[in-house]
């Protein structure tokens, strides 16, 4: 009602405050800095009427908090931060409000720009729907072709196409293109009538090729930032990244829709359950680095732990957006994105959807007839176990007791009358001490030198002060390697488990066995083998450290060389039998209860409940029962590097497969979350192109398959668009958007919109998503095959409408196929786990990966450049003076660079100046290694001063020149 | 096969007769050089492992007086591995010097004679104490992998002053890299070439593909040059026919600057004509071949010497940016600073020999000339706590640690940014230094508004600064 009241009187007054003359220039004066049209701090504004209403509440000064914070009502929030408004300002100010906040229509000085009116966010249109000039009815006459659009625009711009390119040129143009391998000479022979029908033929030919899915899968790999090491600190290898990499191979050899496999790579595990596919494309999820020590040595309860996990889904929401959708998602992170429709909070329900997922290792059988049938018995056993815990629950209560001491017995846990001591020899015991922080060891004298793998410790059994199992277990220890009995010297702390026992408290094992270093992450020599505690066991008030048995092993299977060698200690209780130090190493522990006992103990726990059974019930029991153990085994898996549910322990637990929380950060920042969201998308988008984003089920899986749908929705125009212009680009060596990863305002315009989206439907719609026949579409086309000389009429220097094919230089791994191919050297085989042109030193810790160590004469390095190992820290020297693609970042195009250090390393590198030897054998006369290089015979010209050389320095210097040649790394 | 003497006498002659303006020196540099350069050159010295600022620079009785008390911060406190146990003095005693009587530890004494060179600031802030993300920020200025290093954007701003030497050169730890290893000086979505080139000084194969493999017994000094000669012919050649594409001329003279680099890189590093006093000033021993196993301090001024001498060598031969590195990556026993276990132990060896090898590169440079117009900044990823990790040891401390400058256009003697009593947070918590403003305030003193230096990658316009950054005004002369 006073609101009411204010209204009337403001309208009737005829000293209302004047919003343009009298607010408006308050604002400027003091706020547009931050609230303006430069900047829009906390996304507010104050020169545009809509925006800057939503702190005002018209009537209600002190309820407005536009007011509150000028008038320094927010104590915590002084505005504007650094000056003050003047009394009559802050009246005049005051008046506007209470008089109803009255801003004409009409007035703002900017204009709040709609994000959605661009290109990109339009849905997909055929040219011919609409003719709105007369290149465009042109078009309409002519059946719709690639040529047809870009003749228009030739002739709309007065530009003439140029030729063409000869025989020879083509040939090698379509074999780099679409194998990235060089043509043969014979390959040139069985070609060189090039006829329509023969090209044709030859496309076909060479997209039938396995060689064509080994080319595009690294295009694919690079737009995906895949790689085989973590990245990061300590950069450790990920053996089983390779399967990932080879469905990708398999999915473009085998030209497997395009919707499907974007599908299988973000859910394949929900959408396309029991195929290889379906698990093994989820290495898309994980392709990107991941910060080891942050996840693996830091608990999510940590703030540390919190940034690593948020910027690993950041990297997921990225690679799946990014790639797929080409939007710059992640500048939506600490604010709305500030030039396209993506709010902060799509940005978080982004990470919604993948918030139950860590990267880590996935279990596949090898075709998918295993697949189903291992899942079938999967399934099958975890039905059969349901039923049988269902049937027993009622027996459980029953037997009450007599279970749980059963139980108990078969947990481990140990219990009295149940001493698990077989000899009254317990092990090793430190003097007693009154305080918990007093440091403790006691070690053993192998004898020798020897290169230890693992350490185990067995704990102790006492029933002093009830304790039991883990008695005198120290809860912080160390355990150290040295020559030195003294410790003072070359001494290897026995590495990971070190911050998990000397940082922090280790819960009591009771029986369980503690184990230190592994195989392939550990490894360190010494004599001596030193347990440290730094913080005692507890007994009753008083701290102690005992063990009962230390072994020490060389090999996985070898024999413990700590067995009967001599110990010593800090200090030690001598009680023989059941304490001395020569317990340490006598081979008696207690042991927690054998496999055998167990199932003993299992077997009368079974009969037990099974006595409380009615006879019907005992029927179906005993049933179930024999039919659970009748089940097969599962024969062990195979795995890959994977996003997926992770079920781990200690600080890198996973989630188990409950979706983390996922809030709004404000400003990005950990520190200040605000409101919760669920799994989502950008919902700007979902509403211009009509598509629902639903998640179905209850699943974890479910999430990513909403978003999966969602992209590949066939109104999602930007996935479309999106996949044509990066196959163009590689054709034409630059996209109808020369943005590929980057479709928004801060991208670039199509030169060629209506083509784009005639290829984006069509490869939808009449090709059904076909890659292959999307390539064949693009090679066909006379566009692409002009030669790439320009010609006099007119052809413009940047070559921005086609006149003419654009030369290109060969990436990295087209280099160094070709090199090997050449040599007489490239080994075709395909898939399996990546070569490794390196040497791993230090593998224990963080690995030094040693590429100058590497023989370049190792066959197992000759295979094509797809199948190299990738690591990411440091990558390959030479693949990456030549441009390779860095597997931090995702790659829409390779930079191109030239400089004195990619010359030294095409001229002296290992891999050059080693096959240039092996070229020289394999041709045989320098016309050869002529031919084989370059796909066309050298002129007299050449031939003659090459040969003069060969003469003078050997065929071996020749072809290390020809390797060398600009010709040799370009393609016209 | 070619031995490096043969190269030298031979390789290159064959490019003589051509005469092209460099590629590099001809490159213009970039439009955000807009303000007067103080400095052309960088030293950055990295500490990887994240060195203590409490006991090396930033001097604080507090912990003195309250040595072995329990420690209280007034908060809760999140430390990497829970290292909160009693405050811990200082491990060695600090004094007073030169001019502005700058409090300085004995572990890095050496450092003395230039204390009123050098700027501290004593309030920097990190992200995270986890080593990979702290040492990613202080080195390209983002935690995640994936953007250039400081000295790539400076390569790309101001391009190269020697045509025959990389513009960046990277000295990286001899016995291993830092975390994320080559990720700190990548050049990432900046073309390949402004990516740090490694030098080994000293090594066999100081870089890269200098010379050719050890497979090419084939080649000869003579088969090289003729080699190059008629590579460059028969590219002319092709050249000739497509002479629209500019990339094919600039590949041919790309390999008559490698013949240029194989000279000059080899004479840039070799150090024998360095005098005695040189040398021993630069803590370099020469002929000492047999050091203790032990981490020991003259051990590590050789070492750090050795690369210092080669910075000063090639940064008067016109490298733009030299950046070295001490410590390498987690690993037993310790050769880096990440003093979890024993401060004294790690920290009094790197420390000493880092002190003495620097303070002779300060000194050289400046009776050289050079040091007005070359900026040195001192980092590390990180600060280590003023309470004890163990008794001997102190965790990480991403809350407040210590950077400091020297030479083009830094004011000697001056402290801009002071840490809390403790050396736990900025004194001034609202008001604390970043690696945004430490970088910055470098490109400003090289001429570069840093608001401006930027890059469109992936719908982004990418800066070293990301979107922050102030220029230091209390650190400029």
């Amino acid at each position: 009602m006073r609101f009411l009241c204010h209204l009337i009187l403001s309208t009737t007054s005829a000293l209302a405050v004047d919003f343009v003359r009298e607010v408006r220039p308050i604002f400027e004066k003091h706020c547009y800095e931050c609230h303006g049209a430069e900047k829009q701090k906390n996304d507010y504004r104050l020169d545009i009427k809509a925006v800057a209403l939503k702190h005002v509440k018209p009537g209600q000064s002190a309820e407005s908090t536009l007011f509150r914070f000028v008038s320094g009502l927010e104590k915590d929030t002084p505005m504007p931060p650094k000056s003050k408004l003047s009394s009559a300002e802050l009246e005049t100010l005051k008046r506007w409000i209470d008089e109803g906040a009255n801003w004409p229509d009409g007035v703002d000085v900017a204009k709040l720009e709609d994000k959605t009116d661009w290109w990109a966010f339009k849905p997909l249109k055929v040219a011919s729907d609409s003719a709105e000039d007369s290149a465009k009815l042109e078009l309409k006459l002519k059946p719709l072709s690639i040529d047809a659009f870009i003749e228009a625009k030739l002739k709309e711009k007065g530009l003439t196409p140029a030729p063409r390119a000869d025989v020879r040129t083509l040939i090698r143009r379509l074999f780099f293109d679409l194998t990235g391998l060089p043509p043969t000479p014979s390959d040139l022979s069985d070609w060189s009538d090039l006829s329509d029908e023969r090209y044709e033929q030859l496309v076909d030919h060479l997209l039938a090729s396995p060689r064509h899915g080994e080319r595009w899968a690294r295009h694919w790999l690079d737009a995906v930032h895949y790689g085989e090491t973590h990245g990061y600190d300590k950069d450790k290898p990920r053996f089983n990244a390779w399967p990932y990499r080879d469905y990708v191979i398999r999915a473009l050899n085998n030209d497997k829709p395009y919707a499907r496999f974007i599908e299988e790579q973000i859910a394949g595990d929900g959408l396309y359950p029991g195929t290889v596919d379906g698990i093994t494309a989820l290495g898309f999820i994980a392709a990107g680095p991941w910060d080891y020590i942050g996840h693996a040595e830091v608990p999510e309860t940590k703030l540390d732990g919190k940034i690593a996990r948020h910027l690993d889904r950041d990297d997921m929401v990225q690679n799946a957006i990014g790639t797929v959708c080409s939007l710059t998602i992640q500048c939506a992170q600490c604010h709305n994105h500030k030039f396209d429709p993506i709010t902060q909070e799509d940005y978080y329900s982004l990470h919604a959807v993948f918030a139950a997922i860590d990267r880590t290792e996935v279990d596949y059988y090898p075709d998918d007839a295993s697949m189903q049938k291992f899942a079938a018995l999967q399934k099958q056993k975890k039905r059969l176990a349901d039923q049988i815990a269902a049937l027993e629950a009622p027996l459980k209560q029953k037997a009450g007791e007599a279970y749980t001491a059963l139980s108990k017995r078969i947990d481990g846990a140990a219990e009295k009358g149940a001493n698990p001591n077989a000899k009254p020899d317990f092990g090793w015991h430190s003097a007693i001490s009154p305080t918990q922080d007093a440091t403790k060891w006691v070690q053993v004298d192998l004898g020798k030198s020897v290169q230890v793998e693992r350490i185990v410790l067995k704990p102790c059994y006492d029933d002093y002060g009830k304790i039991g199992g883990g008695f005198g277990f120290p809860v912080r220890f160390k355990v150290e390697v040295s020559d030195d009995p003294e410790f003072k010297t070359g001494v290897s702390l026995v590495w990971r488990k070190h911050d998990a026992t000397f940082m922090q408290d280790f819960a009591n094992p009771g029986l369980k066995p503690f184990e230190s270093g592994t195989a392939g992450d550990d490894g360190v020599t010494g004599r001596f083998v030193r347990v440290t505690a730094v913080k005692l066991a507890s007994r009753r008030g008083d701290y102690i450290f005992a063990l009962a048995e230390l072994e020490v092993y060389d090999s996985k299977t070898g024999p413990n060389l700590a067995a009967g060698k001599p110990v010593t200690s800090l200090d030690s209780i001598e009680a023989p039998p059941r304490w001395r130090k020569t317990n340490l190493t006598d081979g008696i522990a207690p042991e927690s209860r054998s496999e055998e006992d167990k199932k003993q103990l299992i077997r009368q726990r079974d009969a037990l409940m099974l006595a409380q059974a009615d006879e019907a019930r005992k029927k179906q029991l005993v049933a179930l029962r024999k039919e659970r153990d009748s089940q097969p085994a599962l024969p062990a898996p195979q795995k890959v590097y994977a996003g997926a549910v992770h079920y781990g322990s200690g600080a890198f637990k996973g989630t188990h497969g409950t979706p983390r929380t996922i809030q709004v950060l404000k400003r990005g920042d950990l520190k200040q979350p605000a409101q919760e969201v669920g799994p989502n998308t950008i919902q700007a988008l979902a509403g211009l192109f009509d598509i629902p984003f639903a998640v179905w089920g209850h699943n974890e899986s479910d999430r990513r398959a909403a978003l999966a749908k969602w992209i590949t929705h066939p109104n999602n125009a930007l996935t479309w668009r999106s996949i044509v212009n990066r196959v163009w680009q590689h054709h034409f060596g630059r996209g109808l958007v020369e943005t590929a990863n980057d479709f928004g305002r801060m991208g670039a315009k199509p030169s060629h919109p209506e083509l784009l989206d005639w290829l984006a439907v069509t490869f939808r719609d009449d090709l059904g998503g076909s890659l292959k026949k999307l390539h064949k579409l693009i090679v066909m086309s006379e566009a692409y095959r002009r030669t790439s000389f320009p010609t006099r009429s007119g052809n413009e220097l940047e070559n921005s409408f086609y006149a003419r094919q654009t030369r290109r230089k060969l990436d990295a791994e087209a280099v160094r196929d070709s090199i090997l191919a050449v040599s007489g050297k490239l080994d075709l085989t395909m898939g399996g786990p990546s070569f490794q042109d390196f040497v791993i030193d230090k593998p224990q810790h963080s690995p030094h990966y040693e590429y100058h160590l590497h023989d370049p004469e190792d066959p197992k390095s000759h295979r094509r450049s797809i199948y190299r190992f990738i690591v990411r820290s440091q990558q390959q020297p030479f693949m990456t003076v030549l441009d390779c693609a860095d597997p931090s970042m995702r790659v829409d195009k390779r930079n191109e660079s030239l400089s004195p250090l990619q010359a030294l390393a095409m001229m002296n590198n290992g891999l050059t100046v080693t096959m240039a030897k092996h070229f020289a054998a394999h041709a045989g006369s320098v016309k050869r290694a002529f031919q084989l290089a370059l796909a066309r015979e050298p002129t007299a010209e050449e031939l003659a001063a090459l040969e003069d050389y060969a003469k003078r320095e050997g065929l071996e210097n020749a072809c290390r020149v020809i390797l060398n040649l600009n010709e040799f790394s370009f393609v016209d | 096969m070619l031995t490096r003497r043969q190269l030298l006498q031979t390789t290159g002659q064959g490019f003589g007769a051509l005469a092209f303006a460099s590629m590099q020196a001809a490159e213009t540099s970039h439009r955000s050089q807009v303000i007067a350069p103080k400095a052309k050159r960088v030293v950055q010295l990295f500490m990887g492992g994240a060195a203590s600022h409490i006991d090396l620079f930033d001097f604080k009785p507090a912990l003195i007086k309250h040595h072995g008390e329990e420690s209280n911060f007034g908060e809760a406190v999140e430390a990497f591995q829970n290292g909160l146990g009693p405050w811990k003095k200082p491990v060695w005693d600090f004094k007073a010097y030169g001019q502005s009587g700058k409090m300085l530890s004995e572990a890095v004494a050496p450092l003395g004679a230039c204390a009123d060179d050098m700027a501290f600031v004593h309030n920097m802030v990190g992200k995270t104490g986890v080593h990979s993300q702290g040492t990613l920020l202080q080195a390209t200025g983002f935690n995640l992998p994936g953007f250039p290093g400081m000295g790539c954007w400076v390569s790309y701003a101001l391009g190269s002053i020697s045509d025959n030497l990389p513009t960046f050169v990277v000295l990286p730890d001899h016995r291993g890299f830092a975390s994320n290893g080559p990720k700190n000086w990548d050049s990432a979505f900046l073309p390949s070439q402004h990516a740090g080139t490694i030098i080994y000084p000293g090594a066999e194969v100081p870089i890269a593909d200098l010379f050719p493999h050890k497979n090419g017994r084939y080649i000869s000094a003579r088969s090289d040059r003729g080699g190059f000669d008629l590579l460059e012919k028969l590219n002319r050649k092709h050249a000739a026919l497509r002479e629209e594409d500019s990339r094919l001329e600039s590949r041919i003279q790309s390999y008559e600057l490698a013949a240029k680099m194989q000279l000059a890189a080899p004479e840039a590093l070799d150090i024998s004509k360095e005098s005695d006093a040189m040398k021993t000033m630069y803590g370099i021993q020469e002929h000492r071949k047999v050091w203790p196993t032990e981490i020991n301090a003259e051990e590590e001024a050789d070492y750090m010497g050795r690369k210092c001498l080669a910075a000063r060598r090639l940064l008067e031969r016109g490298v733009r940016f030299v950046q070295i590195w001490s410590g390498n990556d987690n690993g037993f026993p310790r050769r880096n600073w990440d003093s979890h276990e024993d401060v004294e132990r790690d920290h009094g060896p790197l420390a000493w020999g880092m002190a003495k090898a620097v303070s002779a590169l300060i000194l050289d440079l400046k009776q050289r000339g050079l040091l007005d117009e070359t900026i040195i900044l001192w980092t590390t990823e990180f600060g280590r706590m003023p309470s004890t990790q163990g008794g001997k040891g102190r965790d990480h401390n991403p809350y407040v640690f210590t950077n400091w400058l020297c030479g083009g256009g830094i004011k000697g003697g001056v402290v801009a940014g002071e840490s809390d009593q403790w050396g736990y947070k900025p004194l001034d918590r609202a008001n604390p230094t970043t690696c945004y403003d430490i970088h910055a305030t470098m490109l400003h003193l090289l001429g570069i508004d840093h608001e401006k230096l930027t890059v469109r990658h992936n719908g982004l316009d990418r800066r070293l600064t990301d979107v922050h950054g102030h220029v230091i005004r209390d650190l400029l002369v």
